[in-house]
């Protein structure tokens, strides 16, 4: 890997899907990239296609009826032409992933500890009592306690933390440079899921890993994210810096979804009661709309934003970029006023700075 | 039909959801909760062992707990998975039997009644007969946190919400119809939706239909089981607000359920925390979250992510998992988790240091950390630990691989080199060397002794902390107020 080629880069990422109903865009031109010891949160609603950009990047999305177009490059390596013998080694290997639902992940039928070794001895042609050895020390580093007990538990007598945990143990196993989490704590509770996320920082600082984190969940995001790619219906709306995201969110999505967030005090500053949801839903992704893919529920929509393609992204500030009709390279995120306290019902009126900007 | 109570039903809802009829039996009801919930306790037994055995464990899934609802009002029951409160919410719909207990329910037109004679309460939900019962059912409604599996897929959501009406004795299809078609347009989706499926809706919009089904009876109490967690965040966000506006149009109280204390916070009056089958904490919404008073309730409210970046550190993480509520703890049944928990007389370390001491006393007395897995893990930890990862050597540094065994035990468990306190420090030398002896029970019965903490001694009472909050905590007791902070 040469110095300044990031551990993941993708450019133009653009997944589609044949359906009865025509081509059904999931990803449509996406690009990111993750370096060796950063954490990048690809963030947005059910539907924006964040998990389908994950799985696409080594190839996860069968081919037909899905289509991967555009380029994924792991350190220098063009992973959409490799052969499947090929990638696989990649996968697991490299690259590994944790998904959302431990429970679906494990099999019942063998104790942890049998699904450890045999974890450890796919990549290493080790013994068994190297590899029972090596798996308790995954345990121990994944902070369940008691590892050495543990390894002869079943499944079912873990609860959905630890069934994580273990997971996460698992996609250690071969050392990963990267590794892919999506969702990993949507189902846990808030408690379990605060040790998770936890745990996911410190080995990536212990491991120097990179780690591409994919939720809907922004408050979780700002807890490990270095940077942040704002996805909606396949397009990248925003992405910057962690503290530029949050703290100076410029597209009108991005504001949305903050707005959200229980008690969002920066944004939403009278906070609590006033957490506005974002109307409307999704477009239709066999048919998505012409222009920038959010205008339909946009408060800020003019007639430009509707027509041509999504706007090109324009850059704000180092590595702070977004993709709306109201900015132009090195505008402040502020240019584009909040028009009110975002609130169910309220209408949705452009303010006078987003016709002024026309 | 011939059901007395449907006169009222049908007025209510055609006419103006808000409008409750303004009976007699009902002026006195200011004072009187609409629920009231006294020594509520639902246990399991199960047999252990073959299925011959006649050996039994008794799983207190809720350990008798109080609390009320009041008229109007939304309360929020936070507590991890597995803390019972789900339990709760079926034993008060009795859609489980409750093991003990009284739940007086005064809705639906039973307001203003009085004890009887022998002490039992005319409105006790958990002696109603069958038509007391199908009646109050009427009355307080449960919604799921999966509307996709609480909708029949074969039905048409139209159909699916009409359901209860039926079940009820209304049975006239086109005044069904009428009335399910306006509650579509309150929760927020479209008459003409009636005749579509529940396969062509969204999750949010799935949660809107089962929030319209359990409001066609009119009921007086909503019950929602975790509403809004298998929810996009932004989707959350308009259903709590719909829960909102139909409290106040319907005149509902609400028992909202979630393990997110966020949750609860913007749609709750008062918030009852619970904790293996108990209630810890319970007061006005403002002041719990402002001022929690049990280290339970502040590991909550820690552990929700805020959506500000530079607020990562410094949040508190409750170690080890929730223990069997078939086996709770003695005392306080948080003192193993707590990172308050108090120390006893004549020991004064850490705090932190003081919680990991407990939990490795917890494992060595458990069986858990033996000679044998001690061994097993200095053995791995010889070569186990470099392997771990590239960055293992930078961060550990030289001593890791150097120090003693007895160095290594305590650096496994995150305990230091040596504790502050001198006398805990030598309980805790002799425990380790006994353990690297292989005498298990001399380190377990040396650590047992020597390290004790009055919180799994004394059960703690509830102290008032303000207006209607109060918090079981025995740091409150006048005796323990030295340990405090």
């Amino acid at each position: 890997m040469t110095d300044g080629e990031p551990l993941l880069r993708v450019e133009g990422l653009r997944t589609t899907f044949d359906t009865d109903a025509g081509e059904l865009v999931a990803v449509d031109g996406v690009d990111f990239e993750v370096r060796a010891g950063e954490t990048v949160c690809l963030v947005g609603e059910s539907g924006s296609g964040k998990t389908v950009a994950v799985e696409s990047i080594t190839g996860l999305v069968d081919q037909p009826p899905g289509r991967i177009e555009g380029s994924v490059r792991f350190r220098g390596t063009e992973l959409t032409d490799l052969p499947d013998a090929q990638l696989r080694s990649h996968r697991g290997a490299s690259i590994a992933y944790v998904f959302q639902n431990p429970q679906d992940a494990l099999n019942h039928c063998y104790t942890v500890g049998w699904q450890l070794i045999e974890a450890v001895r796919v990549h290493e042609d080790v013994s068994k009592s190297v590899a029972r050895a090596r798996a308790i020390d995954l345990l121990d580093t994944v902070g369940l306690a008691d590892p050495a007990g543990r390894m002869d538990a079943y499944p079912h007598q873990l609860s959905g933390g630890e069934k994580q945990r273990v997971m996460i143990a698992m996609a250690l196993v071969p050392e990963p440079d990267l590794l892919v989490a999506d969702e990993p704590t949507t189902a846990l509770d808030v408690t379990v899921q605060a040790g998770i996320l936890r745990l996911l920082d410190d080995l990536q600082a212990e491991y120097g890993m990179g780690v591409l984190f994919v939720t809907h969940d922004l408050a979780t995001v700002s807890r490990i994210a270095d940077r942040v790619v704002v996805l909606y219906a396949g397009k990248v709306m925003e992405r910057g810096g962690v503290f530029d995201v949050f703290e100076r969110p410029a597209h009108p999505y991005t504001r949305k979804l903050l707005a959200c967030l229980p008690g969002a005090g920066g944004v939403d500053a009278a906070g609590g009661a006033a957490r506005g949801g974002i109307g409307g839903s999704l477009p239709d992704p066999t048919a998505p709309p012409d222009g920038c893919r959010f205008a339909p529920r946009c408060d800020y929509a003019v007639t430009s934003c509707s027509v041509g393609d999504q706007p090109p992204a324009v850059e704000l500030a180092e590595g702070h970029a977004v993709s709306c009709v109201h900015y132009d390279a090195g505008d402040d995120p502020t240019v584009l006023a909040d028009v009110s306290r975002p609130s169910a019902g309220a209408e949705p009126a452009p303010s006078e700075d987003a016709i002024d900007d026309e | 039909m011939s059901d007395p109570g449907d006169a009222r039903l049908v007025p209510r809802i055609a006419a103006d959801g808000g409008s409750k009829p303004a009976g007699g039996s009902e002026r006195n009801s200011d004072a009187e909760p609409l629920l009231s919930v006294r020594g509520l306790k639902k246990h399991y037994t199960s047999s252990r062992g073959g299925f011959l055995s006649r050996e039994t464990t008794r799983v207190r899934a809720v350990d008798g707990i109080d609390f009320d609802v009041r008229r109007g009002e939304a309360l929020g029951l936070v507590g991890e998975s597995g803390c019972g409160k789900s339990t709760t919410a079926s034993s008060i719909l009795r859609l489980t039997e409750p093991t003990a207990g009284e739940v007086v329910f005064n809705g639906g037109g039973r307001a203003g009644a009085g004890r009887n004679d022998d002490g039992t309460h005319p409105n006790d939900v958990t002696r109603f007969g069958k038509r007391e019962l199908k009646s109050f059912r009427r009355d307080a409604q449960l919604i799921f946190q999966d509307p996709t599996s609480s909708f029949d897929p074969r039905m048409s959501v139209g159909a699916s919400i009409a359901e209860p009406l039926s079940v009820h004795g209304m049975t006239d299809r086109r005044r069904q119809r009428v009335i399910v078609e306006d509650l579509l347009g309150r929760v927020g989706l479209s008459a003409t939706d009636y005749d579509r499926y529940p396969h062509e809706f969204s999750g949010g919009q799935k949660q809107r239909l089962a929030l319209a089904r359990a409001l066609v009876l009119d009921p007086d109490l909503l019950v929602a089981d975790e509403p809004v967690s298998a929810l996009d965040v932004s989707v959350q966000a308009d259903i709590l607000a719909l829960i909102d506006d139909l409290r106040s149009e319907f005149g509902l109280s609400v028992l909202l359920i979630s393990h997110d204390i966020s949750v609860v916070r913007e749609l709750c009056d008062r918030v009852a925390v619970m904790y293996l089958g108990e209630i810890v904490e319970a007061g006005p919404t403002s002041a719990v979250f402002e001022n929690p008073r049990h280290p339970y309730t502040e590991a909550l409210l820690s552990a929700v992510p805020t959506p500000d970046p530079r607020s990562r550190s410094g949040h508190i993480e409750l170690t080890g998992t929730v223990p069997s509520p078939s086996d709770p703890p003695e005392g306080c049944r948080f003192h193993t988790r707590c990172h308050r928990v108090v120390q006893p007389e004549g020991i004064d370390l850490d705090r932190a240091v003081w919680r990991r001491l407990l939990d490795f006393r917890d494992r060595v007395v458990a069986g858990e950390v033996d000679a044998e897995s001690v061994r097993e893990r200095l053995r791995a930890g010889g070569d186990g630990r470099t392997s771990a990862g590239r960055g293992a050597g930078a961060e550990s540094g030289p001593d890791r691989s150097a120090g003693t065994d007895p160095v290594r035990i305590r650096q496994a468990h995150d305990l230091p080199e040596t504790l502050s306190d001198r006398d805990a420090e030598r309980t805790l030398a002799d425990a380790v060397d006994a353990l690297l002896d292989g005498d298990d029970d001399r380190a377990a019965a040396l650590l047992e002794t020597g390290f004790t903490t009055p919180c799994a001694e004394t059960a703690p009472e509830f102290t008032t902390h303000g207006p209607d909050h109060r918090a079981a905590c025995i740091r409150h007791r006048p005796e323990f107020s030295g340990f405090e902070g």
